[in-house]
């Protein structure tokens, strides 16, 4: 009802598997990027651009790299952290030995450098599998820090070790470096990453995803049918490295403005891949969902712990008021009482701290700090026991109820 | 659905009823961290600015009549996490203290763009003491190749010649910070024929030296210099214990010098040495203000130990130069609630008296030294404070760097970033 599937025929093969088979998902996906392209970029403050929107797309972008190696073609992968790395610095030594080149043209180029590294490193995979590849291409991330830590070359010898990245412009418009406006630098990483996602979906979808969900789901049984492992799990290092590259690239370029070789050490492989498994392995959307988890979140916990609750703007409070109706109202027609309950708890603890506040009551920043790491991992923790299959499976799950809603099953 | 109804409707009646106090005054945020790897060293100093910044609040009223309204960001010390305060905090605020070279060298480029200053006591980026191409940054008193060089003024009774054929080990954090007096260091080495010997300590590896302590157990050197931040002081000096490495001929920077890693080894550390710009008096009257309007109050996260330490008082002296700073912009402005643009001009204007100091009640807290439109250090010079197994003792009198060398090397390592950054503009009204 919600979610009508009823009259859309699929009258030819072409049309069955097209892009969206239903209607309502293009129509959803419209409205989603119009938010991305027209309303976000009209409405965003600084700061909503440089701690939201472009890390979220980033890193995003870099999950959904390590999607197609990970959850595609079944190759675990610790190294994704050093693959954007070599991004970043390959786009680094370009954009300052041919300071001419057009930057996108640059952060395009450099997805090809992280591509050789990573077909290189995935050689391994021909022989190794499972957690052997994982420790294989652990090897990867410490070897390539090491790299960028000791090859002064890479950083053109700077003393301190650091990569800064220089003002770029295009038609002499600033898009990187710290003359860049968030705007234009919001417009060029969303650009990319549309792009980008617009690659993949379709390389999943084609010969390429096939052969690599093959070779995922059991590689004896796809070299029996004629498939050539070495070119399936090489494509898919490759395919993965350029992507992930691309993101380290728009990583440095587009948001960080500098970069230390230890910024690209296993904790940022953990986030990518976290932000990979909570969204959902072998899936595209499942990305963005773990990225907005992941590093959307923390931010706006600190924003909402921060700000004086009682003295936002009576849109932002009826706004407020009006989602926590709509989720409680939409919970109890689904007899989603858990979800229901937590839905009102956390509610009713925003309220409660917005009126501890007007006592006087305020949180140190350390503190909060604390809660958000508490509340963070406790949330990671959930939403696996909940669906182990990531967020993109929780929104399929829903879609689904949608569809044959009123009637369950 | 009744009940959804009336909860919405005490939401929104709380929601309109209650109104707070918006925060008025002078808005300086300080980018703490007090969680994470490194807020053991962070965590006394962060008190010691926040306690001073309450002080002048309960004592005079703010700075000037006006209240500061000191605002803590939580990093805990990640760039990633620094970058994000600071775009939240910058909005109305006049300074910037990003506390972590990381976060200084991702902020100071946006600062021309964004006309906040960043003030960094004693860190960041040695060549921001060139106020001509570093407008907007400040690192006063003294900067890493000042440090540098007053190590290596005391280690050769201020004669670099005494130091040829010598051997002085560098054991640094392998970080941006780590690595910034290396430059110094190898001039001299090639100047006055020693020899330098850096060691590199990962990130890693801050908790376990045992590579590195080999190392320089193999090689004898004459000095172990240490460039340490939060874990690895305190890994280094124990692993120094261990080996039996002489602790007298063992000097850290002033962020090696933190009183609580010492107490760990106790009398075994005894002889280790650290330059500083800033030390504990007790008896100063700065500490007995702090104790009766902050402390006695209760509006104080610190301990009594934390307050007798080198790093507590660094904060208060830290929070003292900004203050300096506000009060010179509002004297000259003639205004209360003084702006971005106009606390540049006090922060450029501090002059940091011994009179000054004794009206403030910090003599001996820290060396007078003043700032000017071309120099925003104003290289104050420094002690040596040596560990006697209970506390830090200053064993030196005051140590001034080599200026005639570092300057030259600070013109053109800022003429560099200036280049490598371009457009970048420089400030010409300065004349020298």
């Amino acid at each position: 009802m919600l979610y009508r599937t009823a009259g859309q025929f699929k009258t030819s093969y072409r049309r069955d598997q097209a892009l969206f088979p239903v209607k309502q998902d293009a129509f959803l996906l419209g409205i989603i990027l119009i938010f991305a392209w027209v309303i976000f970029p009209l409405t965003a403050s600084e700061f909503a651009f440089q701690a939201l929107l472009i890390p979220i797309l980033i890193y995003s972008l870099a999950a959904l790299g390590l999607n197609v190696l990970t959850g595609y073609a079944g190759q675990l992968s610790l190294g994704t952290a050093a693959f954007m790395g070599v991004g970043a610095y390959a786009c680094y030594k370009l954009v300052t030995i041919f300071p001419w080149m057009n930057p996108i043209v640059a952060i395009l180029l450099s997805g090809f450098f992280a591509a050789g590294i990573g077909v290189v490193f995935g050689i391994p995979s021909l022989r190794i599998k499972g957690f052997y590849l994982a420790i294989a291409t652990l090897a990867a991330q410490f070897f390539l820090v090491w790299l960028f830590e000791k090859w002064g070359w890479l950083y053109n010898y700077n003393a301190s070790g650091a990569i800064q990245v220089p003002n770029l412009d295009i038609a002499g418009h600033y898009v990187a470096g710290p003359q860049a406006g968030s705007l234009t630098q919001y417009y060029l990483v969303l650009g990319i990453v549309t792009v980008m996602t617009l690659l993949v979906i379709n390389l999943t979808r084609g010969y390429l995803g096939r052969m690599w969900k093959a070779t995922r789901d059991m590689d004896i049984a796809a070299e029996l049918i004629g498939i050539n492992l070495m070119k399936s799990k090489l494509t898919a290092f490759a395919v993965s490295s350029y992507v992930v590259g691309v993101a380290g690239a728009l990583f440095v370029f587009m948001w960080r403005g500098a970069a230390e070789p230890n910024l690209f050490d296993i904790p940022l492989s953990f986030r990518v891949l976290f932000i990979a498994i909570i969204g959902g392995l072998g899936s595209v959307m499942g990305n963005y969902l773990g990225a907005i988890l992941i590093v959307g979140l923390p931010v706006i916990l600190n924003l909402v712990a921060d700000a004086h609750l009682a003295d936002l703007p009576l849109g932002w409070q009826v706004l407020f008021v009006a989602v926590v109706l709509i989720l409680a109202g939409a919970f109890l027609r689904m007899r989603e009482y858990w979800a229901l309950a937590i839905t009102l708890a956390v509610a009713a603890s925003i309220v409660g701290y917005g009126v501890a506040q007007t006592y006087g009551f305020e949180l140190s920043s350390a503190t909060v700090e604390h809660l958000n790491i508490m509340i963070v991992g406790s949330l990671i923790v959930f939403f696996l026991i909940v669906e182990p299959h990531g967020l993109t499976q929780l929104w399929r799950l829903i879609r689904e109820k949608m569809i044959i809603w009123p009637f369950p099953h | 659905m009744k009940k959804l109804t009336r909860l919405a409707a005490v939401v929104a009646a709380t929601a309109l009823t209650a109104g707070a106090v918006a925060a008025e005054g002078l808005n300086v945020p300080n980018l703490s961290y007090r969680t994470g790897p490194f807020a053991s060293t962070g965590i006394p100093l962060m008190n010691g600015q926040r306690d001073y910044m309450d002080m002048l609040n309960a004592r005079d009223g703010g700075v000037g009549g006006v209240h500061v309204d000191f605002q803590e960001c939580e990093t805990g010390y990640s760039t990633e996490k620094g970058v994000e305060c600071y775009e939240k905090t910058k909005g109305d605020a006049i300074v910037t203290q990003p506390w972590s070279t990381g976060i200084t060298l991702q902020v100071l480029p946006k600062t021309n763009v964004d006309r906040i200053p960043i003030l960094a006591p004693g860190y960041g980026f040695s060549p921001m003491a060139d106020g001509t191409v570093f407008q907007w940054a400040f690192n006063a008193p003294s900067s890493y190749w000042d440090g540098a060089s007053m190590i290596l003024n005391y280690l050769s009774d201020n004669d670099l010649e005494n130091l040829r054929g010598k051997k002085i080990a560098f054991l640094h954090l392998d970080h941006p910070y780590g690595k910034e007096p290396i430059p110094f260091f190898e001039a001299k080495a090639a100047e006055y024929g020693f020899e330098f010997l850096p060691i590199p300590v990962g990130l890693k590896e801050m908790q376990n030296q045992s590579a590195q302590w080999l190392q320089i157990r193999r090689e004898r050197p004459d000095n172990v210099i240490m460039w340490g931040w939060g874990a690895m002081n305190a890994g280094a000096i124990s692993e120094a214990v261990k080996t039996k490495y002489p602790m007298d001929q063992f000097i850290g920077v002033w962020w090696s010098g933190h009183s609580a890693d010492l107490a760990l080894v106790g009398e075994d550390g005894a002889g280790y040495k650290t330059i500083t710009w800033s030390k504990p008096v007790a008896d100063a009257g700065v500490m007995a203000a702090l104790q009766e309007h902050v402390i006695d109050t209760g509006m104080t996260a610190s301990s009594a130990e934390e307050r007798a330490g080198v790093f507590y008082s660094r904060g208060v002296v830290m929070s003292m130069i900004l203050a300096e700073g506000i009060a010179a912009a509002q004297a000259e402005y003639g205004v209360g609630e003084i702006n971005a643009e106009q606390l540049r001009w006090g922060l450029e204007n501090l002059n940091v008296t011994d009179e000054r100091l004794a009206e403030l009640g910090m003599t001996g807290m820290i060396p007078p030294f003043a700032t000017s439109c071309s120099d925003h250090t104003g290289h104050s010079g420094g002690w040596m404070l040596e560990w006697n197994g209970s506390e830090f003792v200053q064993v030196s009198d005051l140590l001034t760097p080599d200026r005639d060398a570092i300057a030259p090397m600070e013109a053109a390592a800022a003429a560099d970033y200036a280049a490598a950054n371009a457009p970048w503009p420089v400030n010409d009204s300065c004349g020298g």
